[in-house]
């Protein structure tokens, strides 16, 4: 894959890729106080990848899932980008007593349910990135980007506005629930040279 | 923010006060550390009377236990948590600015949860924001409202107001896959006015609208609740039967074709009299398409029409 300009070097990859494992375990500490139950993580992923393939990264990663509900939460300060939370159609209503919510859910209280778990997921693991990277991240509100929907209809690649992107990707699920979900942080371009200096200053502090 | 001089320090504070956002914050207890003015004007709650207090004792209209938990994440994750007026209308059920216009009853408000670190990081309170969205919310509901009637009129006959063409084509085709998949009966009839042409070409075509509306309204009164009229095109009604066999449909459109007959339509001071042929058809599976069913009824109409008009013709 040739990423030119705007392609880390293979010690900035390790380097995030340290941080980023890091971040994850105390993300997957402090989600299990939160949510009072034991969470499951994967290794992060990390990945260069091109607009036109988006769709077959997606697929890749939520597996045979027919339908997929989509979270999107953009973070900015010292870099910026969008954090994007994947739910299979069900699976998510038996999170509700440990987020405080009462069953049976209404259609509305059930999509600030879904809310409220992908903020906690993208505030948890990106939080613990920026922490090491002594940066300060503030983050919008999280809205739903696409719900029920196949994966191959979450983007379409004619109408990005970028070209490449660093993809970090980091599975989620709890013990004794159903629950699954799949956290995608994305950075495009730009915001990769901006990761690359906040990475080269990490690299020389060691 | 950490050199700020004593003059910009009253800056903030008065901003932080008088800004048209409400700011509050809570510590790991709970317990209020900050208040601002919006706070105290909209919740009729004087700082004093909250500070150092329960937020949760001093309010107990809030949705104690998912505020808790968020509240509580934002200590345990440090990260930021919001609440958004579309799924939860408001935390505190404040009065709205719009005492005078406004067709709502509280205040719309978005929030969100920041936390607040010391110097090793740790979070010790919870900042909360709450805008109010109100005017946004108001919008939202009349482009909504707006949206809703444009598609009731899309799917209209701008003269009687019954269905037309393209929505009743949709339903039949629907009510078509229904039979289809589960089974049951479906029928069809198509109601033609006869000698339309010459009511328009004797009394006029203001006449022949009147004719039109007064044949809608007494259709339509002659259907049952679960019938589908709809104007297919000019003269010509089509009326979907759901679970009804030939049989039913034969007993129904003779009543239309009677009730049509003993009416006379007034038009400036002329009674006009009406009468009407109706095609009916049964849904049979091997139609597969709707085209099939509706291809049988105008079929039957055609024949209603070779034999005398203001009769009823059975097609297959």
């Amino acid at each position: 894959m040739t990423m030119n300009n705007a392609n880390l070097s293979i010690e900035q990859i390790d380097a995030l890729q340290e941080i980023v494992n890091i971040a994850m375990g105390q993300a997957g500490d402090s989600l299990a106080r939160v949510l009072d139950s034991f969470v499951r993580l994967s290794v992060p992923r990390i990945r260069l990848i091109n607009a036109p393939q988006i769709s077959q990264y997606i697929a890749e990663i939520v597996g045979d899932a027919e339908q997929i509900t989509a979270m999107r939460q953009s973070f900015y300060n010292n870099f910026c980008g969008e954090a994007l939370t994947l739910f299979s159609s069900e699976g998510c209503r038996d999170l509700a007593p440990l987020m405080g919510y009462q069953q049976p859910l209404d259609a509305e209280t059930e999509k600030e349910l879904l809310f409220d778990i992908s903020n906690i997921l993208v505030g948890a693991c990106l939080n613990g990135i920026a922490e090491q990277l002594g940066a300060d991240l503030n983050f919008s509100a999280p809205s739903i980007m696409a719900a029920n929907v196949a994966s191959s209809q979450l983007f379409s690649p004619d109408t990005l506005p970028w070209a490449y992107a660093l993809q970090v990707e980091v599975n989620f699920s709890l013990e004794d629930h159903k629950f699954k979900s799949h956290l995608i942080i994305m950075l495009a371009e730009d915001a990769i040279i901006a990761l690359g200096d906040s990475l080269n200053s990490f690299i020389e502090a060691i | 923010m950490n050199d700020l001089s004593p003059a910009s320090t009253s800056l903030l504070d008065f901003l932080i006060d008088r800004i048209n956002i409400g700011i509050f914050a809570v510590n790991r207890n709970m317990e209020c550390t900050l208040w601002n003015c919006f706070m105290e004007s909209h919740s009729g709650v004087a700082a004093a009377s909250v500070l150092g207090k329960n937020l949760f004792q001093c309010f107990d209209e809030l949705p104690h236990n998912i505020l808790y938990h968020k509240i509580n994440s934002v200590f345990i994750l440090k990260n930021f948590a919001f609440t958004s007026w579309e799924q939860r209308p408001y935390l505190f059920k404040f009065r709205h600015h719009r005492p005078v216009t406004g067709p709502v009853e509280h205040m719309y408000q978005d929030c969100t949860f920041i936390p607040l670190k010391d110097e090793a990081g740790e979070v010790q309170q919870v900042c909360v924001t709450l805008v109010d969205v109100t005017d946004t919310a108001v919008y939202q509901k009349m482009m909504k409202e707006a949206m809703a009637s444009l598609a009731e009129a899309s799917n209209r006959d701008g003269l009687t107001g019954i269905y037309n063409r393209r929505f009743i084509e949709e339903i039949l085709n629907k009510e078509c896959q229904r039979v289809q998949r589960y089974g049951g009966t479906l029928s069809l009839a198509f109601i033609d006015l006869d000698h339309f042409k010459k009511i328009n070409d004797t009394h006029g075509h203001l006449a022949g609208d009147n004719v039109l509306r007064a044949s809608s309204t007494l259709l339509s009164e002659s259907l049952r609740q679960s019938d589908f009229l709809g104007r297919y095109g000019g003269e010509e009604f089509v009326a979907i039967l759901p679970a009804t066999h030939i049989e039913g449909a034969h007993i129904l459109a003779e009543r239309l074709c009677r009730h049509m007959a003993g009416i006379t339509v007034q038009y400036n001071d002329i009674d006009i009299p009406v009468t009407a042929s109706i095609g009916i058809a049964e849904w049979q599976p091997t139609m597969v398409r709707y085209e099939n069913l509706i291809k049988a009824a105008d079929h039957a109409l055609y024949q209603a029409k070779a034999e005398g008009r203001n009769c009823v013709r059975r097609g297959t």
